[in-house]
């Protein structure tokens, strides 16, 4: 039932949203993106899997294959692998920036929480 | 009768924060709005018994044959999708590069580490009014404990760091002071950072991990990292320093963007192979895939281990807190005119 995996990463995306909309700590507005990002792992690998399939790697393949049925289709999909390792250095360089940004926030407003820091102060 | 630790001090709960929130029914609204936009849409994707895409297909077809690769997730990084590999890239360099703007202070440096001991001649002159009160002078001073290796003063303050904490007595209360972690620790990372560095560069050279130069980079910073937690920052200082993490990093992108543009000049499109293949299992068995991986370990690698040890030595340059009062607020602006009028 790879429809599970479907709705859990929609769950997980939900809760990061939830997070993002409704807290005031900047630390867990950044958790709360890190869960969104997680959750389109989560959903690149599960679309990726094929029932009866196996991993897209073209030598030795299991008992009663051939490479050549490997490469007629029955494995995981490779494209949406490759969109998932995209995925996990955008998410790392994103969260690094945000990280940074906010250490930043937090020493000019001596303060972590999103609703204090809109005064301007020099 | 409430409950006393050993020494006779009541046990009091752990401490919960009534943790502030707000528009919490806008946000349930917008995310059940999105959770139902979402789940109807997962509710029709294609399943586990759907067919290959298209480019799918066509990376599995011409993986062995164009590119003498047994690893078709490779083959899509670097070859079939390559150029969004070529954004990606760039996008997390330019991470990186922001990531170091926001983190670094005002003034030259040669380390990750003692920033605002470089800076001090400079900071004195754009503030120098400023005057810390009590708790920053204590924050400050510890702080200044922990750097004191890089500042002038070492010498006389005398507090030295122990190398290491094997002579001190297990389970003592203070905070551990010494530079590097206890000999189990530095047994086990001695042990495991051979094996995982060879590992990692094994799977990049020989094309067999999906992705190649990603979680190869990643394993580079696992390595570091675990020798610089293990053995303390003097061990990786010499090498971990922004002249030479900074210059490898520029020196992978340059390798990237040489690599891809031979393949528009000499065979007339981004990302065409124009190296020689050498049979499956090999190293050169890729061509440019792997001279693109290769510039992607280098990249990804040193990308991020500027950004964690940026993020790692930022603890600087906090504002002044005035919380306290509205006196020391004005004082202080006051101060900063004067200041600014005698420049």
């Amino acid at each position: 039932m790879i429809l599970a995996n479907y709705l859990v990463a929609g769950f997980v995306f939900c809760a990061g949203l939830y997070t993002v909309l409704t807290r005031r700590n900047l630390i867990k507005i950044v958790m709360g993106l890190s869960l969104m990002e997680g959750s389109t792992y989560l959903l690149f690998i599960s679309m990726a899997y094929r029932a009866g399939s196996t991993a897209p790697v073209l030598v030795s393949p299991p008992a009663g294959r051939s490479a050549h049925d490997l490469v007629r289709g029955n494995v995981a999909d490779p494209v949406l692998q490759n969109f998932c390792l995209t995925a996990i250095v955008i998410g790392v360089a994103v969260t690094a920036v945000f990280l940074a940004i906010v250490v930043r926030i937090a020493q000019h407003y001596r303060t972590l929480d999103a609703d204090r820091i809109r005064e301007l102060r020099g | 009768m409430t409950a006393t630790d050993e020494r006779g001090q009541p046990i009091r709960g752990e401490a919960v924060e009534a943790e502030p929130k707000h528009r919490i029914v806008v946000g349930l609204l917008l995310t059940a709005g999105t959770a139902v936009a979402l789940g109807a849409a997962l509710l029709d994707i294609p399943r586990a018994n759907a067919h290959l895409s298209e480019v799918a297909r066509y990376a599995l077809q011409v993986s062995l044959p164009s590119w003498n690769l047994t690893e078709p997730v490779n083959e899509v990084v670097y070859g079939t999708r390559g150029f969004d590999t070529f954004g990606e890239t760039f996008l997390l360099l330019a991470a990186v590069v922001s990531v170091v703007l926001l983190s670094r202070p005002r003034e030259p440096r040669t380390g990750y580490f003692g920033e605002d001991v470089a800076g001090k001649r400079e900071q004195s002159e754009v503030d120098p009014s400023e005057k810390p009160g009590a708790d920053e002078r204590e924050a400050r001073s510890a702080e200044s404990g922990e750097m004191d290796e890089d500042s002038p003063a070492a010498g006389r303050s005398g507090t030295q760091r122990p190398k290491t904490p094997d002579n001190e007595r297990v389970g003592g209360r203070g905070p551990e002071r010494a530079e590097a972690m206890a000999v189990v620790v530095r047994g086990g990372v001695r042990a495991a950072t051979p094996v995982l560095a060879v590992a990692g560069c094994y799977l990049v050279a020989w094309g067999y991990s999906p992705g190649g130069g990603f979680p190869g980079g990643a394993v580079v910073l696992g390595v570091v990292l675990l020798v610089y937690s293990a053995f303390g920052r003097g061990r990786i200082a010499r090498v971990i320093k922004p002249s030479v993490v900074e210059t490898a990093e520029m020196a992978g992108a340059a390798l990237i963007i040489l690599t891809e543009a031979l393949g528009l000049a000499l065979k007339g499109s981004f990302t065409a192979n124009w190296l020689p293949l050498t049979p499956p299992g090999t190293i050169r068995s890729g061509g440019v895939v792997q001279l693109f991986s290769a510039g992607e370990l280098v990249e990804v690698g040193t990308g991020l281990i500027i950004a964690v040890f940026a993020l790692l030595a930022m603890s600087h340059d906090w504002a002044r807190d005035t919380s306290s009062g509205e006196e020391g607020d004005e004082g202080d602006e006051g101060g900063g005119r004067e200041g600014g009028a005698k420049q």
